[in-house]
């Protein structure tokens, strides 16, 4: 980065080569829609390569490029939402990577299942946002407290109690749904 | 991960040129150098309308037949200090440490409060010992020092978020550091225009414009400094969307 932002245009793919995988894997953790996932990626570089005469020699590029990215979904996020008027709800026959193994199970363990994981999926929607953006980075894209705390602007303790109460929250859900 | 996605971001980039640090660095001395043209421009002008042209003033009359002044000493000592806490407020404010993250929550909550009260600090202890000024002036409540000092940070507020140009977290707290560093700066014009030290005075016109302008700043931050998405990225490069347009569809 430090040498794109001193006008070394060839960085530039060395640098995609160096954080968009991480970069990629962040967002499509986040949104779970690869379409939307490669255009945020892309306004991410755009970003990065519009402020490159900003970088600070010695930064950190990282944090810097996750926080671009989490903003830019935020805000496209809030942009359907008013679009929209609602967020649109994850449907049961949704193609989740992470859907129950049905293979082996009866018609109505998939059934429960499928529905356990809807109501899982919608708590999760309801939760505020605070809960869930630190649920998202530190449970699902494995970021540690402290490099959550700097992407969402607070404490690491702060993080850390809004990730035990969101995953709280989903636990309950698993509890009323039987699941220990 | 796409095959192309790499192409489609580096043909965007090629196709977007963006400056590179030296050009970055050149634009922000001519944004500074119109933020200091600005302001005495500012001054000048209010002075014209206010004091029939006086930029200093070292007294005036506090009631009928009792003339106050300011001792020469007193100005230099608290515009000068005020300088030095304007340059510190402007390093703090515009320079974002060492990450591109900015500065945290808290130092600029800290640097919000702090930057007003050390003008005001400085102004009051030195007119406390240096002079005789800090007496009430019915006449000069401090709406008129109000006025000045909004307006003469208007154009380094601007300045500022010009040179900072988007923030990649808390740009609403950003846009309030560059308020009140625009306010310091204020500060100081508003310093040498008027010579009361009267505390109500100086807190209605001198303090008072800081918080304001750390408000308009915060407002501007959050508008101007955001990052925006773009509604499609690919439409402009001649790729339909075919689907993905929401999140968790």
């Amino acid at each position: 980065m430090e040498r794109y932002s001193i006008g070394d245009d060839a960085a530039f793919a060395e640098l995609y080569d160096a954080i968009a995988p991480r970069l990629f894997g962040f967002l499509r953790a986040a949104t779970r829609d690869e379409f939307a996932t490669e255009d945020l990626v892309q306004q991410t570089f755009l970003q990065i390569h519009g402020a490159r005469g900003s970088f600070i020699a010695g930064a950190a590029v990282m944090p810097w490029a996750l926080a671009i990215a989490k903003r830019l979904m935020i805000d496209g996020a809030r942009r359907r939402r008013v679009e929209l008027g609602l967020f649109a709800h994850p449907s049961i026959d949704g193609d989740r990577d992470a859907s129950p193994p049905a293979a082996m199970a009866a018609v109505d363990d998939l059934l429960d299942a499928t529905r356990l994981e809807r109501r899982v999926w919608q708590r999760l929607e309801a939760l505020p946002e605070i809960q869930r953006s630190a649920y998202e980075l530190v449970k699902q894209e494995g970021l540690s407290l402290k490099r959550a705390a700097e992407l969402l602007g607070t404490s690491v303790t702060a993080v850390k109690l809004r990730t035990h109460r969101a995953y709280e929250a989903l636990r309950a859900v698993l509890r009323e749904g039987g699941v220990s | 991960m796409s095959a192309d996605l790499k192409a489609r971001v580096l043909a965007a980039a090629a196709a977007e040129p963006s400056p590179t640090r030296a050009a970055v660095n050149q634009r922000n001395v001519v944004i500074s150098m119109v933020a200091a043209t600005s302001i005495v421009g500012a001054l000048m002008i209010f002075a014209t309308l206010a004091s029939d042209g006086q930029l200093v003033r070292l007294g005036g009359e506090v009631a009928p037949d009792r003339y106050v002044e300011r001792s020469v000493w007193l100005l230099l000592t608290t515009a000068g200090g005020a300088l030095g806490i304007v340059a510190m407020a402007l390093w703090f404010a515009l320079r974002r440490g060492r990450s591109m993250l900015g500065r945290s929550r808290g130092s600029l909550l800290c640097g919000i409060v702090l930057i007003p009260l050390a003008l005001f600090a400085w102004k009051i202890g030195w007119s406390l010992a240096l002079g005789d000024s800090m007496v009430e002036w019915p006449e000069r409540t401090g709406l008129k020092c109000l006025s000045l000092s909004l307006l003469v940070a208007f154009g380094p507020l601007l300045a500022f978020l010009a040179m900072r140009r988007s923030a990649a977290v808390r740009p609403a707290l950003n846009g309030a550091i560059l308020g009140s560093a625009a306010g310091a700066c204020a500060w100081v014009a508003g310093d040498l225009w008027c010579p009361v030290s009267y505390v109500p005075h100086v807190l209605l016109g001198h303090v008072l414009p800081l918080f304001v302008l750390a408000g308009v700043g915060a407002v501007l931050g959050q508008t101007v400094l955001s990052l925006r998405s773009v509604a499609s990225t690919r439409r402009t490069l001649g790729e339909p969307r075919t689907g993905g347009q929401t999140f968790r569809e």
